[in-house]
């Protein structure tokens, strides 16, 4: 779909240049003020090293780009045909969403280990877990997409006898390609991302590993290296969809935040209720329906009997509940601060940018090139320069949470509409009036669905962060539980982290539906 | 009229009834189109026009009433791609050009694409030198013009044209008018049009119904008693001096009623 007028590529190049520019010096005066510490490598000490052992580590980003391209391609497959299926039938869109946010939710700390058994050796775990990593972004952007199509143009297919299947193909399906591109572009780092997690438990070959290498030899700059060379492939990748798509399409990939919030009362009959109860129906007998029908031994492949006895009927149940349960206020005390603190530097600054004019353009293109970094494979750099209390885990934390939100609030902020502009302008209203009767009332809905969105991506960062770097709360169970086989454990903490997670996201979006209602009710959909 | 073609079909609305939420759009509205002819309507904005068409595609359904379109339902009607709608935008698909957008009719009418019928008669709407252009690129009358093809491409019996030259400046809308209805009036085709424009309802039809505010009911079943083809110096005749001065003041009565129920409450 090469358009013939050769529209000018929008790219923002200078402002990258210069904000690459902007890191690689702190950087590097981070290293210089920090020398003898054993902390932090700077930028010349890490080429330097790179170029060193640049066999090594071409080899190992040659695995690690393997996995994770193999889970990227099955990942996005599945998203974009759970996305028709829900498009195709409304009815079940409930059902669909809610099983993909579950298995979403999914620890990777837990799912990875286990995977590992199911396949030993091998790239099996390294590409589920880059699959299950990417799809459910993907689902929600051309689930977006497919639905952001104009009201006339499916009335269009439909006058003239034709179904839902033919506007899915004709009209959604083409509607959906930007969509679908921004989609990928968040999917290449979370399938990096993924992959490493899946080498983290027990590859033999890829960065994942040397990750773990360093991290047990203190090896400072290596630890640097590896992580500056997930977050260059990261950034690239993502540039390069943009870059790909914008020559194609020739248009910007829209920014998807999040599927906008139902309305109290959708006009399908279920209620949410029931949804939600439908929901965990259909994953329990799926959960129960692959035990018996892969005949995996129950040793390791718990049912959801198993975890019941586990945690409710046998002798040690108490116990057991007690233990998770501390390492549960363990990790939450770790999560709320981080995701809150996130939350707020997010939007503070995304108001504090629009509070200076042209800093938030400056600022935009960094925000969206700094999310794609994989920021849990900072984790090992985080503890080195924080320590392992639960302060690290919540500054990982509000990193993770921090950049979505930043990128959201400031296209909120933006998205405040010219006429209304213009009228606060005709009253000669300031910027501060302006910012809290216009911009904010518009920055709301884009913060909201960000804070949905980000829950399952904290709950994944502290656990990973447990798990690899300081050893506490549920992440650090989990990793436990696997090198000792106490499955029973393992499958508990799993079932508790995604339900939580999926709960959180629930009360987000709760929340959510209140607030709008009073402060933007035209923007709940 | 082609011989492989069924006539084209009347349309009659008994008592039909449709209202979203509190607000009552048609409470019951009766009213027969003939077979053949073009009906145009109009009145104020909000009345329900847009609805009534919708209703007529099977795009909505009624709450209750009957409605039958030569003694079909609208499902069978739009099945054998026998109905063409163009809406109050053009609606084209950006990521088509012109030509794709005419042809994308015939795919979704399950009839062969006829290139060469498309570009006849995309050339025959004035869009010659722009078969290849996207919707983007085009004027807003030159989009108006393009969704008139991809309706008349199909040959539909029924077309339903909801204010097909809103977007249009009023010299380019006069004349696309006079251009265009002989096109489909060769065809043999029932067609219901939807303007806000009294002289144009008078140019293009051969029935104006004007309609009162919601709920909208027929207040003035105007004839229009002008030759085929229309032409511009039909405006001096008294026919369509008549025809003006009754739908206007069918019109205006509407307005002054409203005024009244507002007033009385
Ligand atoms: N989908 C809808 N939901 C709620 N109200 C609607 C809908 N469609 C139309 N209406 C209302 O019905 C009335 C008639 O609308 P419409 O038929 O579009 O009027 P018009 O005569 O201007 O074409 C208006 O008051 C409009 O607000
Ligand atoms: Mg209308």
């Amino acid at each position: 779909m090469i358009r013939a007028s050769s529209a000018t590529v929008h790219f923002p190049g200078t402002r990258m240049v210069m904000g690459a520019v902007c890191v690689l010096a702190a950087w590097q005066g981070l290293a210089a003020a920090t020398t003898g510490a054993l902390l932090v490598a700077g930028p010349l000490e890490v080429i330097n090293h790179i170029a060193e052992n640049a066999g090594l580590y071409a080899r190992a980003v040659g695995v690690t780009l393997s996995s994770a391209a193999w889970g990227f391609l099955l990942g996005n497959l599945a998203a974009v045909v759970l996305a028709a299926l829900a498009i195709l039938r409304p009815r079940a869109q409930g059902v669909i969403s809610g099983l993909a946010l579950l298995t979403f939710c999914l620890p990777l700390v837990a799912t990875g280990p286990i995977l590992r058994v199911v396949f030993g050796p091998g790239e099996g775990p390294q590409i589920t877990l880059a699959a299950l990593a990417v799809y459910y972004t993907t689902y929600i952007s051309v689930l977006v997409g497919l639905r952001a199509v104009p009201a006339t143009w499916l009335d269009l297919v439909t006058s003239y006898g034709r179904g839902r299947g033919t506007a899915l193909w004709r009209v959604q399906a083409y509607a959906a390609l930007p969509y679908l591109v921004s989609g990928l572009q968040i999917a290449a780092p979370a399938a990096i991302l993924g992959a490493l997690v899946g080498e983290f438990t027990g590859a033999e070959r890829g960065l994942g590993v040397l990750t773990l290498q360093a991290m047990r030899d203190l090896d400072v700059t290596a630890t640097w290296a590896i992580a500056s060379l997930a977050a260059v492939l990261s950034i690239m990748l993502h540039a390069g969809i943009g870059w790909i798509a914008n020559r194609v399409l020739n248009e910007e990939p829209p920014l998807i935040l999040a599927p906008p919030v139902a309305r109290g009362k959708p006009n399908y009959s279920r209620s949410g209720a029931a949804t939600g109860a439908l929901t965990a129906l259909i994953a329990l007998s799926l959960w129960w329906g692959i035990a018996e029908i892969s005949q995996l031994s129950s040793f390791f492949f718990k049912r959801p009997d198993d975890v019941w006895v586990f945690l409710v009927s046998s002798d040690t149940a108490a116990q057991n509940r007690a233990e998770l349960t501390a390492s549960g206020l363990e990790t939450a005390r770790a999560l709320l601060p981080g995701y809150f603190a996130g939350l707020g530097a997010g939007a503070g600054l995304a108001i504090l940018l629009t509070l200076v004019p042209g800093l938030s353009s400056v600022a935009m293109p960094i925000a969206i090139a700094l999310r794609a970094a994989p920021i849990v494979t900072t984790a090992p750099l985080l503890v080195l320069v924080v320590g392992r209390g639960a302060v690290g885990s919540a500054v990982l934390v509000a990193v993770m949470v921090f950049f979505p939100v930043l990128i959201a609030c400031l296209h909120g902020l933006s998205r405040a509409p010219g006429q209304v502009l213009d009228v606060m302008d005709s009253y000669a209203a300031g910027r501060w009036r302006t910012l809290i009767y216009a911009r904010l009332p518009a920055m709301l809905p884009a913060f909201f669905g960000a804070a949905r969105m980000t829950v399952p991506a904290a709950v994944l960062a502290v656990t990973v962060v447990e798990w690899l770097a300081t050893g506490r709360g549920l992440g650090a169970l989990m990793a436990l539980s696997a090198s000792l086989s106490n499955y029973g454990m393992l499958w508990s903490v799993t079932l508790v982290v995604a339900v939580s997670a999926v709960a959180g996201y629930a009360a987000v979006a709760r929340l959510e539906r209140a607030v709008l209602s009073v402060f933007a009710s035209e923007q709940v959909q | 009229m082609a011989p492989d073609r069924a006539p084209p079909p009347d349309i009659v609305c008994r008592a039909l009834d449709k209202r979203f939420g509190d607000v009552e759009v048609l409470a019951p509205f009766d009213v027969t189109f003939e077979a053949g002819k073009t009906t145009a309507l109009v009145g104020p904005s909000g009345c329900g026009k847009s609805t009534l068409l919708r209703l007529i595609a099977g795009l909505d359904t009624a709450d209750s009433g009957e409605l039958s379109i030569g003694g079909q339902t609208a499902d069978a009607v739009r099945g054998a791609g026998g109905l063409a709608i163009a809406f109050q935008d053009a609606s084209l698909l950006p990521w088509r050009t012109a030509r794709g957008n005419v042809a994308l009719a015939q795919r979704l009418a399950r009839q062969p694409v006829d290139r060469v019928a498309i570009d006849a008669l995309l050339n025959r709407v004035g869009l010659t030198g722009f078969l290849d252009t996207r919707p983007g690129a085009l004027s807003g009358g030159m989009r108006q013009r393009a969704a008139i093809a991809r309706c008349l491409i199909t040959r539909p019996r029924l077309l339903l044209l909801d204010e097909p030259f809103g977007a249009v400046d009023e010299l380019t809308r006069r004349q696309l008018g006079l251009e265009l209805p002989p096109l489909w009036r060769s065809e043999g085709t029932t067609t219901v049009m939807v303007t806000h424009s009294v002289t144009e309802a008078i140019f293009l039809s051969d029935r104006i119904l004007v309609l009162s505010p919601r709920p909208a009911r027929v207040l003035e079943d105007v004839e229009v008693r002008l030759g085929h083809p229309r032409a511009s110096e039909m405006m001096e005749q008294a026919e369509f001096i008549d025809a003006f001065k009754t739908v206007t003041a069918a019109l205006e009565r509407g307005e002054a009623q409203r005024q009244n129920a507002l007033a009385a409450q």
